[in-house]
């Protein structure tokens, strides 16, 4: 697999791509995709050889965040990150179509966060018992939920210790670059 | 002989209810089985039966103290699963590691593959209906157990590792207990492969059952001995050499033809791998302190996500933690190896004899308490 090339491919189904540093995050790359953006996205990975890690949320503002990692088999390591805000229905679009495992990924995260795949095939209880459909144990307080850019890794000479007002602020003109060069991700 | 039966399709599909409580699903795992006569047409596994909330669990205390839930998750593999999640703190709040400390995580942890492997090879004949093999394995199995016992304090759900470093120094006793097991493993290895793998009988029940290939096993996110059954040689000890494995010569064994019989070999070839880690741990290991010193007490992680990952004994496992800055986290995610590897068993067992559906679940080498969390 070219590294190089993958990237150029992630750029033309509109992905944010972030490079992050393995040393300091754990995986290699960072992608930021609209929902609509997910299945396609899941179409190239599995076509590129990548195999699916998994599928979860993370609750915080504006909107539950779906996670993927995938992760590569071959000679050089590549570890992906993927993430999509939910659509204002609570809806993503399933991919357990292209990737069948992501069918009880998928469910365990409308267990936990009640996130609707849409195109599912059996989008019922999986670890939560059938009468806990409602439960959505993991939905944050309204108190506890951040917004994401709280969650997110400082650029780098930041000082951890900034506090997450000016630390957004510090991130702002770089992202809007991005987002000139790129299609707006998500809602 | 009444024809009507048999040529009424109610008549004959029936659905068979193996678990919670069935001996050969190690645990509390539950398969409903859509069954014609002896053909299983639709299996489908139900899951939560030991859910226990350990993700939730993690949101709710500092990090550091979610430790000892880690090794409640695989409790065969309780110390790789200590030491990926002591990785993945030490990652984010940037703590370096002691030589000494790092090599003892190895050689404890290869140690507690090589215990999880021999319960998986005992309890998986006595699946197949061979009630000797369980014995010997659980008479090897003893010894591990014993010498971690000492160091660790603990025989099965270890809380051995700390952010920084591990909780106490080895001594020489276990030094001389671990060299003393490598010897005795070796010299049983030759009754092992006559009494069993030799045997045709085994042969015959595994072999062609299961036809698992790399393409599947992307769908699926199938990882471990299960992949490397099927010629990939992807062990993330080599792919993403964490700890100090990149100083350690071992192969990783694999086979080509994906079924029971191939992950069998792979398996049983890895104790032999195992063994020559520790082996060459234990001549190299480094003199020093086994804490990190100036390990904070309140352990904040800056903000951002952190991931590691690990290879234990059923495949890879990954922490994926969110960090808000504090020393809680956001959010913890867990992906557990066997959760991926059954999520396979719909597609792979349709269509297989209902004994062949016990042997290709038990090449899985499942640990229900990791799938549920």
């Amino acid at each position: 697999m070219n590294i190089k090339a993958m990237q150029k491919k992630w750029l033309a189904i509109g992905a944010e791509v972030e490079e992050t540093g393995y040393a300091k995050t754990g995986y290699d790359f960072n992608l930021n995709v609209a929902a609509d953006n997910v299945h396609p996205l899941a179409e190239l990975m599995l076509a590129e050889g990548f195999y699916l890690v998994f599928v979860t949320a993370v609750h915080a503002l504006p909107a539950i965040e779906v996670v993927y990692q995938f992760a590569h088999t071959g000679s050089s390591r590549c570890r992906v990150i993927a993430r999509t805000a939910v659509r204002a229905d609570g809806t993503v679009p399933t991919i357990s179509d292209v990737y069948q495992g992501a069918n009880w990924h998928e469910r365990e995260a409308r267990d936990f966060y009640g996130v609707v795949f849409a195109g599912h095939p059996n989008l019922v209880p999986l670890i939560l018992a059938e009468e806990d459909v409602d439960l959505k144990p993991l939905l944050k307080e309204e108190k506890n939920l951040k917004d994401v850019s709280a969650l997110r890794h400082l650029p780098a000479g930041a000082e951890p210790e900034v506090k997450t007002a000016t630390a957004a602020a510090k991130k702002e003109p770089a992202a809007t670059d991005k987002k000139a060069a790129q299609p707006q991700a998500s809602n | 002989m009444n024809v009507d039966v048999l040529e009424d399709e109610r008549q004959h599909h029936f659905v068979l209810n193996m678990g919670p409580q069935h001996p050969s699903t190690h645990g509390v795992l539950r398969v409903l089985l859509k069954m014609e006569g002896e053909y299983v047409l639709d299996p489908q596994p139900v899951l939560g039966y030991v859910h226990r909330c350990h993700e939730k669990i993690g949101e709710c205390k500092p990090a550091r103290s979610f430790m000892p839930n880690t090794a409640r998750m695989d409790y065969l593999g309780a110390l790789i699963y200590n030491q990926g999640y002591a990785m993945l703190l030490e990652r984010a709040a940037g703590i370096e590691v002691p030589k000494r400390a790092e090599y003892i995580r190895v050689i404890t942890s290869e140690l507690n593959r090589i215990q999880s492997h021999l319960l998986w090879y005992g309890a998986y004949l006595l699946d197949l209906g061979a009630f000797t093999p369980i014995m010997y394995a659980f008479d090897d199995r003893e010894h591990i157990l014993d010498a971690l016992e000492d160091v660790c304090g603990s025989r099965l759900t270890y809380c051995y590792c700390r952010v920084g470093g591990v909780c106490k120094d080895i001594d020489d006793k276990f030094i001389e207990r671990a060299r003393a097991f490598i010897e005795r493993l070796r010299g049983r290895f030759p009754m092992y492969e006559n009494l069993i793998n030799g045997n045709v009988i085994v042969q015959k029940r595994m072999k062609s059952v299961g036809n698992y290939t790399p393409e599947l096993c992307a769908r699926y996110g199938v990882t471990g001995p299960l992949l490397r059954a099927t010629g990939v040689a992807y062990d993330l000890r080599k792919a993403e050499p964490y700890s100090v494995y990149s100083e350690f010569d071992f192969e990783v064994p694999t086979e080509q033809t994906g079924d029971a019989w191939a992950a069998f070999n792979v398996r049983y070839r890895e104790i032999e791998q195992s063994l020559r880690i520790i082996e060459q741990a234990l001549d190299k290991l480094p003199e020093g302190e086994v804490m990190a010193d100036k390990v904070p007490k309140k352990l904040r992680l800056p903000q951002g996500d952190y991931n590691c990952s690990v290879e234990a004994p059923r495949g890879e496992l990954s922490y994926y933690l969110v960090s808000d800055g504090s020393d809680v986290p956001y959010r913890i995610k867990v992906r557990t190896p066997s959760y991926s590897n059954l999520s396979v068993v719909p597609e792979v067992c349709k269509g297989m004899m209902i004994a062949d559906v016990v042997t290709s679940m038990g090449a899985l080498d499942l640990v229900i308490p990791e799938i549920d969390r």
